[in-house]
């Protein structure tokens, strides 16, 4: 294979083109620099024929999980959550929990398949040890990341109101608003709002009221002001030019997890798109497999990669890519599993180590009157007040996500309600047809994401033993769900039953009868709960070398002309997912990239590094 | 004489609840015959569409209409169809340890779009066919499933509603009229109480 990437300079090379590698391709493409973007999975989602591929293996596959359009190559293999209770597939989970979620190895990330949700952090959030006494506090405020914040919001394309998310603290400058109006409540919310909207809940003696209240979303709706959405994009300009405002518009498909068939819900790809595309290379299908290190300097003076041709062969080509700086923004996972097996970990190193997520509890009920199910973005509304609170010294605080797409995620509905009523109630005919009018449309879902403290010991390592088709290392993932989680479980958990009775609600939360997910237990009481994709924690900012991997800028306390970013620089998550910060944190990276770059003459390939 | 496809088509309007205008509508009527053909041993389809077409229920076309306060079915059996032609046709095939499951899994294929195989009693005991595994019959299928309309929604990533629909109260469960006359749907009016809990046997 001609390998002509090999033999360019670059200004910067980025290992994953999601969206933090986007990001940063865009910016600093635009300010100048020549970038590479090395890719580990296929970039077949970067064309409209490619990305409608991927749209039809969704919908002739017969289990639609998030990873159900999007099949890993041989080479760059992914976690499935099909495997987690088997314990197969690409992770080797250590325990003694099961790590619940996946990712996207594909030009994209898991930008191809997130929902699409967009909330600010908390100010709290960013200093739980100072506020609450736990946990860790960032190195950066709220209010230093605030105006990235509003980038990210305009970068991604985000939809929401500012009069409903000034909440907790949240403070926007005066005159800011959203690039899009909000995504409109669905009918589901606007009947669930009529009981909840102030009912109090108690936890830890505090009373709080709750709201039904619309989410920031990565979804195209009304754009204020001159803002343009960014429906559907093509790699190809003249292809490009050939979509005419498709996905400009949320069309309410119902399937912005796993997949937006239009486009309307933000990816990286759209990002990338943006590029200055003279000044920008892609290669997908290359897998970074190490990252060379000068002894002497310490810096980084090379990025080993693998590339293939064939999706469905580990056969490949080993190279060597150089540029001034280097970046891995490959994911919180994959950035851990890079340097490690780079040999740059181990010891008193804290790579790969204090990996979070937000397990999350499902609840499902049977809603007295019809509230519209299985239409619409699968969720549109939250009720966010019990993420903050005096409550989170003793336990953690939590946030629910109100679907509108029934029980699919939590029985496999309205399939498994099919089977039911064929197979086990024996319907049939006009019966069977009004009985499933009469109860598809009221399913209503809860997803409760409780908050989770980095701990050390939940770590990804790597073993020589389990290496994948490559030789590559698979993440070996220890993982622990501790009890402060366990309290927010408890607490999220009788919420959740609380609003289900006061709303009439019949509660059909049986993890039993609904799909298998891992489960920890407390007191006797046992918590089934799923991944929501939201790894973070394994490279963690700080203010020090010795505490932490990288500084406020992402950039490697020890390599100094390597950036690691992405939700894996995150010392706390909160209840927020974690794509809008990353966002705004690689905006903030890219900035400060730009300046130490021009800050130096461009130097030829082969000098030392003089960044 | 009414052609295989016609009478797979009543036979399964019968089964479905849809009217045979609607499952023709979904273009999917001869993959499914076709499938379903090679999901089962050979004659066993034919078996049911005999059934299907007893002179009780060949008589007249399903109504496409269950009748209020049908008797419950005889001797605690897990039958629950509609009444009359329909009912009797029912009862042939679903009392019938050879036809019943078959009959389940043409339901599933039509709500889902999908063939979910058969027990594995039934195909030691009639028989099994290589393509008698659970499967989307196609991407088509998937967007097909009556399962969809039946909900008043639309297929998850496909046959979407449009910006802001979902904001409005959900389609008023559909009637339609007898199979055999226009099959035009007659929506109510919103808001009115429109659904009523199905039979449960």
């Amino acid at each position: 294979m001609t390998e002509a990437a090999e033999h360019e300079e670059y200004d910067v090379v980025i290992a994953g083109a999601g969206v933090n590698g986007a990001l940063i391709a865009k910016h600093l493409t635009h300010a100048g620099f020549r970038v590479l973007v090395l890719e580990a999975g296929p970039g077949s989602a970067w064309s409209l024929d490619g990305y409608s591929r991927h749209l039809d293996h969704f919908y002739a596959a017969a289990s639609k999980g998030p990873e159900s359009p999007w099949p890993p190559a041989v080479a760059a293999p992914q976690p499935d959550t099909a495997d987690i209770r088997s314990g197969a597939g690409y992770f080797v989970q250590n325990g003694p929990d099961k790590y619940g979620s996946s990712y996207t190895r594909a030009q994209g990330g898991s930008t191809l398949h997130w929902l699409g949700v967009c909330l600010r952090m908390l100010p709290e959030d960013f200093e739980l040890r100072s506020r609450f006494g736990v946990g860790h506090d960032w190195p950066l405020r709220y209010a230093d990341l605030e105006p990235y914040y509003g980038r990210a919001e305009h970068e991604i394309g985000v939809a929401a109101d500012v009069a409903d998310q000034a909440h907790h603290g949240i403070e926007f400058p005066d005159g800011y608003d959203y690039p899009m109006r909000r995504i409109p409540l669905s009918f589901s919310d606007q009947v669930l709002a009529d009981t909840i909207d102030g009912m109090r809940v108690t936890l830890e003696g505090e009373s709080i009221a709750l709201q039904v209240r619309s989410y920031p979303a990565g979804r195209n709706s009304v754009p204020r002001g001159a803002y343009r959405p960014v429906g559907a994009v093509d790699a190809d300009v003249d292809r490009h030019d050939m979509i005419t405002h498709l996905g400009e518009r949320c069309a309410g498909n119902t399937s912005c997890t796993p997949i937006c068939p239009i486009e309307a819900k933000y990816n990286a790809g759209k990002t990338l798109a943006q590029a200055d595309r003279g000044k920008l290379r892609v290669l997908a299908q290359a897998v970074v497999s190490k990252v060379s290190v000068d002894p002497v300097s310490g810096m980084v003076d090379g990025i080993e990669y693998q590339r293939y041709a064939d999706p469905a062969s580990p056969r490949h080509t080993v190279h060597t890519a150089r540029g001034r700086v280097y970046v891995l923004a490959a994911h919180a996972v994959e950035n851990a599993k890079i340097l490690l097996a780079s040999g740059l970990g181990g010891g008193d190193s804290l790579i790969g180590k204090g990996l979070i997520d937000h397990p999350a509890l499902y609840a499902w009920g049977l809603s007295p009157v019809p509230v519209g199910a299985y239409r619409g973005p699968l969720s549109t509304a939250g009720i966010e007040d019990l993420r903050g609170g005096a409550f989170r010294a003793r336990h953690a605080a939590f946030r629910f996500d109100i679907g509108n797409d029934g029980w699919r995620a939590t029985t496999g509905g309205p399939d498994s309600s099919v089977v039911d009523a064929v197979t086990n109630q024996g319907l049939y005919g006009t019966k069977l047809r009004a009985h499933l009018a009469a109860t598809l449309p009221r399913h209503v879902r809860f997803s409760l994401a409780v908050e989770q403290l980095r701990s050390e010991a939940n770590a990804v390592t790597i073993d020589p033993r389990h290496l994948d088709a490559m030789g590559n290392p698979r993440p070996v993932i220890s993982y622990r769900i501790d009890d402060y989680t366990m309290g927010g479980m408890a607490a999220a958990a009788e919420a959740a039953r609380q609003v289900f009775r006061q709303a009439g609600i019949a509660d059909c939360t049986d993890p039993e009868a609904g799909g298998w997910f891992p489960s920890v237990r407390r007191d006797g009481e046992v918590f089934h709960y799923h991944g929501m994709g939201h790894f973070g924690g394994t490279h963690v900012m700080g203010h020090r070398a010795g505490e932490s991997v990288v500084d406020t800028h992402q950039r490697s306390w020890e390599h100094r002309n390597l950036y690691v970013v992405g939700s894996g620089s995150f010392p706390t998550m909160g209840t927020s997912n974690p794509t809008l910060t990353m966002a705004a944190l690689a905006l903030r990276t890219a900035e400060h990239m730009t300046e130490a770059l021009a800050a130096r003459q461009p130097i030829r390939q082969g000098e030392p590094s003089g960044f | 004489m009414e052609n295989r496809l016609d009478q797979f088509v009543r036979l399964s309007a019968l089964l479905t609840g849809f009217a045979p205008l609607h499952l023709l509508g979904t273009g999917m009527a001869e993959t499914y015959l076709r499938a379903t053909d090679a999901a089962l041993p050979d004659g066993v389809l034919d078996e049911l569409l005999d059934a299907g077409s007893l002179p009780s229920a060949g008589s007249a076309p399903p109504t496409g209409s269950a009748v209020p306060g049908a008797p419950a079915q005889p001797g605690g059996s897990a039958l629950a169809g509609g009444a009359d032609p329909d009912a009797a046709a029912g009862q042939a095939i679903f009392g019938d340890a050879k036809l019943g499951p078959v009959a389940r899994a043409l339901i599933l294929l039509w709500y889902r779009g999908a063939w979910t195989a058969l027990p594995q009693e039934w195909r030691s005991a009639y028989g099994a066919s290589p393509r008698d595994v659970d499967h989307v019959v196609s991407a088509e299928a998937y967007q097909a499933g009556l399962q969809w309309d039946a909900a008043g929604a639309h297929p998850a990533g496909a046959r979407q509603q449009g910006y802001g629909a979902w904001a409005s109260p959900p389609a008023a469960l559909e009637t339609e009229s007898a199979p055999g006359t226009t099959g035009v749907r007659l929506p109510r009016q919103a808001g009115a109480p429109s659904v009523t809990e199905g039979a449960r046997s």
